[in-house]
């Protein structure tokens, strides 16, 4: 129950546009380990991570040049990002960095101010979130992404609301991806663990078998023996085809595993290579990722 | 001043005013139950026979689900579109004018005029006894009428959201709340205009219409029995649509988080139009039943009606469905039973009095946290 009350608390916060992650006060505090660094200050860019931000090849998710915010307040400016098509990709960056933002963005929450949104090809602008999903993308935000009173079966079913039947055999495989589910999907998903609340989320957002997976900070309140288990499972499901884009705290984990990886800072790309070699710089380690 | 004022919060949630309650409650109880036995032991109040006392309760319960349907809608509005709808009990009148004008259509046509009939009015002499509405002369009219009453007032509720709601939506509750008062105004004033602003009679009055329970010594009117039929069976069907559709699990799925409803790809418009339908057509129904219920109508009852709806809703937790209904029968018991001890003049404050004893002891109300579910 006090769970839950904190998860409605959780909501009212939610209602504000502006995340903490990307609120404007957290702006100005947020690159401490800039200040030590004024190489990163300066703006000189440091040599040996990547600095092109788009791939060569075909992506299936195709951002140029995109700027957006929240209402009057501009957060992402000529973000480039590219996800290919079975691609793995992190983004990181300090807080306030614009992470979430170009997640939400992608799925037409923010307030869109000019640049390329293209998926598969097609501009995807201007969409209504369910056109986004049908289009196959899914998406699963960082905080409370159950919905607590419906049981585990009917939040999966929810993730297939455009469907005009409820795919059994897609809430099978997704039984057979988390067993735990199975046991519990009479219970509410508000009863559930927070690693199982993330389930159930994930499962969600897979009852379409989206080409691209949206994750927002999976790892985030999940104690931390789950946090691998949970990077395990982002690992299986991105095996089996399908595209995955992830901003992530634990940033070293995440590009640990990732395809690739991009750091925004202040709402720019700052660094974009292959998870290792992002992880073996000297300069990103500085800066980023605690030394 | 903070300090003492949280102290006083804390001690009425704790333990002191639960007893204190309980105690109170249990001198009722022993009062009520010295007052059946036909002593007189309390100050206020003498006795009373066990039928009265059982035909309170039967009154509580006819009225308390009238008013708990009502609620359903005010509950769905509130944890669907976060804010409390002040239109909602002028959404009652709508129901009860158009249905019983379509009811009066049916059981009077040809010997009133027509314009007469749709506006509920006696015409020429006759009156509503003439026209003989009555569930057990009328069956076809009556039901007929229930039926127009929810489709009629499911329209405009839906007309008041496109035209004042749908454009606001990204407004904050009290923004929207008061241009429902607005929208209550206009809707109240509209009925005055077209159905005049005198109260009168509806339904005929029947000799054969009570149905004795010998056994529990209870009299039943034919009226009374309708509309718990109806109700439980709207109610029942409200249940069914919320648990087993895949609507009904949309609205939940929205109730519990609406930001998270539209990533998920739940259409939102389309939920929020059903709400307003079945939220908007069980006030009409219940509006139509109130006047099956009193006999009479008049072009503001429901906003007179709307205080109660709120207390039952609040009570019950808001923005539970159930809740509603449970509130609803609370509040219809007590409005009754209070009569015991109280001038019946006083029976509403005797309600207000339970619900802010109840928010006091567990300000989440009967079924809080549980939204729509």
């Amino acid at each position: 129950m006090s769970a839950d009350e904190a998860e409605a608390t959780d909501e009212t916060a939610g209602d504000d546009p502006v995340d903490a992650d990307d609120s404007p006060s957290a702006e100005g505090d947020e690159t401490p380990a800039a200040d030590e660094t004024p190489a990163a200050d300066t703006g000189e860019t440091p040599a040996a991570a990547g600095t092109t931000h788009t791939l060569d090849g075909d992506a299936i998710l195709r951002l140029r040049d995109l700027d957006a915010g929240y209402g009057d307040l501009q957060i992402l400016s000529d973000i480039d990002l590219d996800v290919a098509d079975g691609e793995y990709v992190t983004i990181v960056g300090p807080n306030g960095a614009g992470k979430s933002t170009v997640m939400k963005t992608v799925f037409g929450l923010t307030t869109y101010m000019d640049g390329v949104v293209e998926f598969e090809g097609e501009s995807i602008h201007g969409l209504a979130p369910e056109q986004i999903i049908r289009e196959g993308i899914g998406f699963v935000p960082q905080n409370d992404n159950v919905f607590p009173g419906l049981s585990v079966r009917e939040n999966l079913e929810m993730g297939a609301y455009i469907l005009d039947s409820v795919p059994e055999d897609q809430i099978e495989e997704i039984y057979d991806r988390f067993p735990i589910l199975r046991e519990r999907k009479e219970q509410k998903a508000g009863t559930l663990s927070g690693g199982q609340r993330q389930m159930v989320a994930m499962g969600r957002a897979l009852m379409l078998d989206p080409d691209l997976l949206l994750l927002d900070e999976p790892s985030a309140g999940l104690a931390p023996d789950l946090v691998a288990d949970m990077f395990d499972r982002i690992d299986r499901i991105n095996d089996s085809g399908t595209a995955v884009l992830m901003v992530e705290q634990n940033a070293k984990e995440a590009l640990r595993r990732c395809d690739r990886g991009y750091v925004l800072v202040n709402g720019e790309n700052r660094y974009t290579d292959r998870g290792e070699v992002l992880l073996g710089d000297e300069d990103v380690r500085k800066d980023f990722l605690g030394g | 001043m903070g300090t003492t004022e949280s102290s006083i919060v804390d001690a009425a949630r704790g333990r002191p005013g639960l007893l204190l309650v309980a105690f109170l409650g249990g001198l009722l109880l022993v009062d009520l139950a010295a007052k059946l036995a036909g002593l007189s032991l309390g100050p206020i109040g003498g006795a009373i026979s066990a039928d009265r006392f059982g035909s309170n309760l039967w009154n509580g319960v006819v009225i308390g689900l009238v008013i708990g349907l009502a609620g359903i809608g005010l509950s769905m509005t509130y944890s669907i579109l976060s804010f409390a709808n002040f239109s909602h009990g002028d959404l009652l009148s709508t129901g009860a004018f158009t249905g019983w004008g379509v009811a009066f259509l049916i059981a009077g046509f040809g010997d009133i005029p027509v314009r007469s009939l749709l506006t509920v009015r006696d015409a020429g002499g006759a009156t509503a006894g003439d026209i003989g509405a009555h569930i057990l002369s009328t069956p076809v009219a009556i039901l007929v009428g229930l039926l127009a009453a929810f489709a009629i007032t499911a329209a405009v509720a839906l007309a008041l959201d496109r035209a004042f709601y749908k454009p606001m939506r990204d407004r904050d509750g009290i923004s929207i709340l008061i241009a429902s008062i607005g929208a209550a105004l206009i809707v109240r004033y509209a009925i005055q205009f077209v159905y005049g602003s005198d109260r009168r009679g509806v339904t005929a009055s029947l000799d054969a219409s009570n149905l004795a329970f010998a056994p529990l010594g209870l009299s039943v009117n034919a009226h009374e029995l309708t509309i718990v039929v109806a109700a439980l069976g709207l109610m029942l069907a409200m249940h069914f649509m919320l648990q087993r559709t895949k609507l009904g699990t949309a609205m939940r799925a929205m109730a519990d988080n609406k930001d998270l409803a539209l990533v998920t790809g739940i259409p939102a418009e389309r939920v929020v139009t059903a709400t307003w339908i079945i939220g908007g057509g069980l006030a009409g129904a219940s509006g139509y039943l109130y006047v099956l219920l009193r006999g009479t109508i008049q072009f503001d009852f429901g906003w007179l009606l709307l205080l109660l709806i709120f207390a039952a809703v609040i009570l019950g937790g808001i923005g539970s469905v159930y809740g509603a209904i449970a509130g609803g029968l609370v509040i219809g018991i007590v409005f009754t039973t209070s009569t015991i001890w109280i001038p019946s003049d006083f029976n509403e404050a005797a309600a207000f009095a339970v619900m802010i004893t109840m928010l006091l002891l567990r300000p989440e109300g009967l079924f809080g946290g549980v939204s729509t579910a």
